[in-house]
């Protein structure tokens, strides 16, 4: 049995059944990022060694009668900001090059618990400050669709590495759009948690108040499994929730089939999320929304508060916090920072401490604003990118007869979720005429998992884009 | 409107064209929100870190 095509569900199933040992498993993976990621430039370091003794570990376990759940002997991979003791942990940056952590982050520590078998660490932009993964330092990473485009980012070797089958699940980091963008760049499925569900200790951070970590696999289910394995308080994280956010995400595992979405309501937004979108999203979402209609869900027309303005919040948070986090380094080593990197931390330097101050008065009232939308509607229904996936080095892209920046634009539709800190949920939604994968956001209520998961998995099954894969997937 | 080049030179930063249209437009958006902020409230129920899971509350 080979592993081409292979949901992580469907390798935790045949493990079980004992049709594929986990030695095997991690073998065609490693065989495969031999064959695969000097074309993708997906991964930044391989730990084979340890991968094939995780796995040996894993087997002899099963073989004892243990079973540690879903994740058990799964090959996988980690963003390269996810701290691993003893493995050099870059953020794709030339300043923590050689830097290799002590510890593990939480999120490491719980898929290790729940039996994966780390194949590596995964390229990324340089700390995680962008959107095309074109690296200055540890090169361009290459989307499996079509090796001229970025995979997006900046979690896009996370991306690049499911879509190509050279790993079942890789974890990833978003700060303002950092899962959503590449996982529909690249085809796949990426879940941003709401914020505090997962642990960020041991995560190299960006902007403490709207990162977030999630999990990026092929399909809602094996999101939802893994999910189920990173998420929990986290003492050591201050941000982390604590209490009754965790009772609501029990038994994430939507079921086998999910035939209906009867009795659910989901928002379309009337204004600013469906303007300005390459035609090809714009039909492949709304066929969505159609597919979700004919499984019984009320589609509600909404008016939501300005995205633009949302984004201009998220914004000056966002430079402003990671101008803070980068204080200690960017004057003296300035010169290990990338040109587009370096400009973006400089720019969060110059902003005036009142601008920051009334971006969080502002961002409160939009989440009052956008929960009392959440409470007419189980869900938001919106794309995650205006485009597809755009080609290395491009700078701008034209949608509706305008130019628009690159880093701009794969962003405006995410990172206002960001600056909420609600579940946000990136699909595969159908594909352009050229083959290019479409995602399709799915926005749930705070700590909303479960049903957004559950509504994403009857929209998966009903319409099967998962099963496409990019050529090189075999 | 703000002067960036001359708040970036006191920093002893250079911004390019770019990061200066990109900071204007920010600026300008913030000025516009503005009317949206509730100069009433109190700020530090704003301001504060309140833990994320009361607001399922």
């Amino acid at each position: 049995m080979t592993m081409a095509g292979m949901t992580l569900i469907d390798a935790a199933r045949a493990l079980r059944d004992g049709q594929v040992s986990s030695a095997e498993l991690t073998e065609e993976c490693l065989s495969r990022i031999e064959r695969l990621n000097p074309s993708l430039n997906a991964f930044l370091t391989v730990t084979a060694d340890t991968a094939r003794a995780q796995a040996r570990q894993a087997d002899e376990e099963r073989r004892a009668g243990m079973d540690r759940g879903p994740l058990h002997g799964i090959p996988i991979a980690h963003k390269d900001l996810f701290c691993t003791a003893g493995v050099r942990t870059t953020s794709g940056s030339k300043l923590f090059e050689n830097h290799v952590p002590h510890f593990d982050a939480a999120v490491v520590e719980r898929l290790r618990e729940a039996g994966a078998v780390m194949l590596g660490k995964t390229s990324m932009h340089e700390h995680a400050y962008g959107i095309t993964c074109d690296n200055p330092h540890f090169g361009a990473v290459h989307n499996p669709w079509d090796l001229a485009r970025i995979p997006g980012g900046s979690s896009g070797g996370s991306a690049a590495a499911v879509a190509a089958g050279l790993c079942l699940m890789a974890t990833g980091s978003d700060t303002g759009g950092s899962i959503r963008v590449p996982a529909a760049y690249c085809g796949v499925t990426g879940l941003k948690p709401t914020y505090g569900v997962v642990s960020k200790h041991g995560v190299m951070p960006l902007a403490f108040s709207l990162d977030h970590a999630g999990p990026i696999a092929r399909t809602v289910r094996d999101v939802a499994v893994s999910l189920a394995a990173m998420a929990g308080f986290d003492r050591r994280d201050p941000s982390s929730a604590r209490g009754r956010a965790h009772g609501l995400l029990q038994d994430l595992l939507p079921p086998p089939e999910v035939a209906s979405l009867q009795g659910v309501k989901i928002g379309m937004a009337e204004n600013f999320y469906f303007e300005r979108l390459d035609p090809d999203v714009d039909n492949a979402v709304h066929f969505m929304a159609y597919r979700a209609q004919d499984l019984g869900a009320e589609l509600v027309g909404l008016r939501l508060p300005d995205g633009a303005q949302l984004n201009a919040v998220s914004q000056v948070t966002l430079l402003v916090e990671a101008a803070a986090v980068h204080e200690p380094y960017i004057r003296k080593r300035r010169k290990l920072y990338g040109e587009d990197v370096r400009t973006l931390v400089d720019m969060g330097r110059v902003i005036p401490g009142v601008d920051y101050v009334q971006a969080q008065r502002l961002r409160r009232r939009a989440q009052v604003v956008y929960r009392a939308t959440l409470k007419q509607v189980d869900c938001l229904l919106v794309p995650t990118t205006p485009v597809v996936a755009p080609l290395i080095g491009q700078t701008e892209v034209e949608i509706g007869g305008r130019m628009e920046d690159i880093r701009m634009a794969s962003t405006r539709l995410v990172r206002g979720f960001n600056a909420l800190g609600l579940p946000a949920l990136s699909m595969p939604a159908g594909f352009t005429r050229g083959g290019l994968p479409i995602g399709m956001q799915l926005v749930g209520r705070p700590f909303g998992e479960k049903e957004l998961l559950r509504i994403a998995a009857a929209l998966e099954d009903a319409t099967g884009h998962v099963a496409r894969r990019p050529e090189m997937a075999g | 409107m703000r002067d960036w080049t001359a708040i970036a030179a006191g920093l002893k930063i250079e911004l390019g064209e770019g990061a200066k249209r990109t900071l204007e437009g920010l600026d300008k958006s913030m000025l516009g929100l503005r009317g949206l902020i509730d100069w009433q409230e109190e700020p530090v129920l704003q301001c504060s870190a309140l833990p994320v899971e009361d607001e399922t509350e």
